[in-house]
C-alpha cells in the first residue's frame, strides 16, 4: 500500500511538473501547445539515451532541460506572428514527428521496443530498497524549486509581459514590450520545465518506448491545467490530484464490471476524461481557482450600475 | 509518374477532409481538431454497415456519410454551440477532447485489431506503363464529385450564401436575418459527410484501425494552412500540393516518414507565407 501511494504520489508530482509547463505556455503567454507529448519525449529520450552511454544523471537532467527547451523555441520561433491555432498545429505535427523518428530510428531509440534498464541517478547510493521513496522525495523538492522558479517569474515584469501578450499582443507591442522574444522565452521556459519532467519519466519508470508519448499525455496536461484554473500554479496541486484520483479511480471500475476486458476498460476511461474535460469546459471553464492578480483587494467602491 | 499519379490520388483523399476542416473553420473560427477521429469513425461507420450488416460498399459509404453529418450535428449542439460565447482556444481544446472520446468509443467497441472493408478486389488498370488501381480510381471519381457538390453548394445555393456570408462577417450576416445556428449545423453536416467519405476511401485503400485518421490529421491540417485556412477553394490546392509532395519525396526518404514531410512543408509555407498560398492577410485592428 506504501508503495502504490508512493508511486501515485510520483506521478503526481510529474503531473504537476507538466501542468507548470502547460500554465506558462497557455495560462500565462496564451499559447496553445497541442505537442505536449513530444516534447515531453525529447525530454525522456535525451536523458534516456545519455545516461545509457554513461554520463551521469544529473548532467543528462540538465541536457535533457536545456535540449527540450532549444527545441521548444525553435518550434515557437515558426509561428509566432500568427494566431494561436498556428502554433496549435505545427505543435502538433512535431509531436507527430517525434513519434516517427522515435519509432524510426531504432540506432538511436531502440524503435518500438524503446530503452529498457535505464540507469537511476544515484542509485547505488541509496540502495534499492529506499530508492522510490528518495525518488518522490527528489521529485516533490524538484517541484518546490520549480513553483518558486515559475512563481518569481509570473509575478516579474516578465510575467507581466507574458500576460499583456497574452491579452493582447498589439497593444503589448505598442507598449514597447518585443512580442516575438517574449513568447519565445515563454516557451522555452515551459520546454525546460517539460524536459525535466521527461527525465524523470525515463528515471522512474527504467523503459520508454515511443507509444507513452501519445496524445494522451497532452489531454491530461489540458485536463490538470483546467481543472486546477488556467494561470494559477496553485490550483494546479489541486489539479493534479482530481485528475489523478480521477485516473487510478476509474482504474478500479474494471472491478465492478467484470464483463469488459482490459483493453476495453483502458478505452472507457480515457473517454470519460475527454468527456470530462468537455463537461468542465462547459460548466466551469475557469476552473477552481484564480490566476495571480497584482492585486489581491476587490475594488473598494464597486459601481452600483453593473 | 507513377509518384506524380498517386500524389495526386492521395491528394484527392486528403482534400475531402481538408474541405471539411476549411468550412467550420471558416464559419466558427477555430480549427477543429477532432477532424482525425472524425475520419477513423466514418471508416468504422462504414465498416459496420459493411461487414456487420452485410451492406455492399456502394450503400455503406453513402451511410456512413450520413451518419457521421449526424453525429458531426449531434457534436456540435451539444459540444461546441455550449460553449459558443467562449474564446477559439477552449473550442480547439474542447475538440481535442471530443477526438478522445470518439477514439476511444471506438477503441471500446472494436479495439485494437486490424480490419478490412469486405470488398471484391480487381485488377489495376495499367496504362503506358502507368498503374491504376481500382481503388485509386474509385477515390478519384468520389473526391472529384464530393468536391463538384460542395463547389455547387457554396456557389449556388442559398445555404452557400448564408455560409460564405457568415464566414465573411457573421454579425452582418445576423443582421441580415440569416439563421446563424442553422447554417453552422449544415456546416457540420457537410464536413462529416465529406470526412466520412474521406475515411471509407482510406479504409478500402488499406485498413482499417482507431489511428487512421490520426495518421492523416498532420497533413490534412498542412493541406487546409497552405491552402489558407478558411478558404476551401485554396484547400484543395494545398491538399493536392500535400498529396505530390508526399509521394515524390517517398522516392527520396522513407514513407515512414510521410507525416514528417507535410510537418516540413507546412513550417516552410507559414514562414514564408503565413497567410496561406489562398489567404487574404487578414488586417487586425
Amino acid at each position: 500500500m506504501t508503495g502504490y501511494l508512493v508511486s501515485i504520489l510520483t506521478f503526481v508530482s510529474l503531473a504537476v511538473l507538466i501542468g507548470f509547463a502547460l500554465n506558462v505556455q497557455w495560462g500565462q503567454a496564451g499559447m496553445l501547445n497541442f505537442g505536449l507529448a513530444g516534447f515531453y519525449a525529447v525530454g525522456a529520450y535525451t536523458a534516456a539515451i545519455l545516461s545509457k552511454q554513461g554520463v551521469g544523471g544529473f548532467t543528462a537532467t540538465a541536457a535533457a532541460i536545456v535540449a527540450t527547451a532549444a527545441i521548444s523555441a525553435i518550434v515557437s520561433l515558426a509561428t509566432l506572428r500568427l494566431r494561436e491555432d498556428y502554433l496549435a498545429i505545427t505543435t502538433l505535427a512535431f509531436s507527430e514527428s517525434v513519434r516517427l523518428v522515435l519509432m524510426n530510428e531504432t540506432w538511436l531509440t531502440g524503435g518500438t521496443n524503446g530503452i529498457r534498464d535505464i540507469p537511476r541517478p544515484l542509485v547505488r547510493l541509496i540502495g534499492g530498497d529506499y530508492y522510490e521513496g528518495f525518488f518522490l522525495a527528489m521529485c516533490l523538492v524538484l517541484v518546490a524549486i520549480v513553483y518558486l522558479v515559475l512563481d518569481r517569474i509570473i509575478r516579474s515584469p516578465f510575467g507581466r509581459a507574458m500576460r499583456a501578450v497574452r491579452e493582447d499582443d498589439v497593444v503589448a507591442s505598442t507598449l514597447g514590450k518585443n512580442v516575438l522574444a517574449v513568447r519565445v522565452k515563454a516557451f522555452a521556459i515551459g520546454g525546460a520545465v517539460i524536459g525535466l519532467a521527461g527525465a524523470l519519466h525515463a528515471y522512474y519508470f527504467t523503459y520508454i518506448d515511443p507509444g507513452e508519448f501519445a496524445g494522451f499525455i497532452t489531454v491530461y496536461a489540458f485536463m490538470t491545467v483546467i481543472v486546477g484554473g488556467k494561470g494559477s500554479n496553485r490550483g494546479l496541486l489541486v489539479g493534479a490530484c482530481t485528475v489523478m484520483v480521477l485516473l487510478e479511480g476509474t482504474r478500479f471500475v474494471k472491478d465492478f464490471v467484470p464483463l469488459l476486458s482490459a483493453q476495453q476498460a483502458s478505452s472507457l476511461r480515457l473517454a470519460m476524461i475527454g468527456a470530462g474535460l468537455i463537461l468542465i469546459l462547459i460548466f466551469r471553464p475557469e476552473g477552481l481557482s484564480q490566476e495571480y492578480r497584482l492585486s489581491i483587494r476587490k475594488p473598494l467602491d464597486p459601481d452600483p450600475n453593473t | 509518374m507513377q509518384a506524380l499519379l498517386n500524389g495526386l490520388v492521395s491528394g484527392l483523399l486528403i482534400a475531402l477532409p481538408a474541405i471539411a476542416l476549411s468550412l467550420t473553420y471558416g464559419i466558427l473560427n477555430f480549427a477543429n481538431f477532432s477532424i482525425g477521429a472524425m475520419v477513423t469513425t466514418g471508416a468504422y461507420l462504414a465498416y459496420i454497415a459493411n461487414a456487420s450488416f452485410g451492406a455492399p460498399i456502394i450503400l455503406a459509404a453513402p451511410l456512413a456519410a450520413i451518419f457521421l453529418a449526424l453525429i458531426a450535428i449531434v457534436i456540435q449542439r451539444g459540444v461546441y454551440h455550449q460553449i459558443r460565447n467562449a474564446d477559439h482556444v477552449t473550442l480547439l481544446v474542447a475538440s481535442m477532447g471530443v477526438a478522445f472520446v470518439l477514439e476511444n468509443v471506438i477503441r471500446f467497441f472494436y479495439g485494437a485489431d486490424v480490419r478490412t472493408l469486405d470488398v471484391p478486389v480487381a485488377r489495376p488498370l495499367i496504362w503506358n506503363g502507368l498503374r491504376l488501381n481500382h481503388e485509386q480510381l474509385v477515390i478519384v471519381v468520389v473526391a472529384s464529385s464530393a468536391m463538384a457538390v460542395v463547389a455547387f453548394l457554396l456557389k449556388r445555393t442559398r445555404l452557400g450564401r448564408a455560409m460564405r456570408a457568415i464566414s465573411d462577417d457573421p454579425d452582418l450576416a445576423e443582421v441580415r436575418g440569416i439563421e446563424r445556428a442553422r447554417t453552422v449545423d449544415w456546416t457540420w453536416a457537410i464536413s462529416g459527410a465529406l470526412t466520412a467519405l474521406a475515411g471509407v476511401m482510406i479504409a478500402l485503400d488499406g485498413i482499417i484501425d482507431p489511428m487512421i485518421g490520426m495518421n492523416y490529421l498532420v497533413s490534412v491540417f498542412a493541406a487546409a494552412v497552405i491552402g489558407g485556412i478558411g478558404n476551401p477553394f485554396g484547400a484543395v490546392v494545398g491538399a493536392l500540393i500535400i498529396g505530390l509532395v508526399e509521394e515524390t519525396s517517398a522516392l527520396a526518404v522513407s514513407t515512414t516518414y510521410r507525416q514528417g514531410i507535410s510537418f516540413v512543408v507546412l513550417v516552410l509555407v507559414l514562414l514564408a507565407r503565413p497567410q496561406g498560398l489562398f489567404g487574404s492577410v487578414r488586417i487586425r485592428r
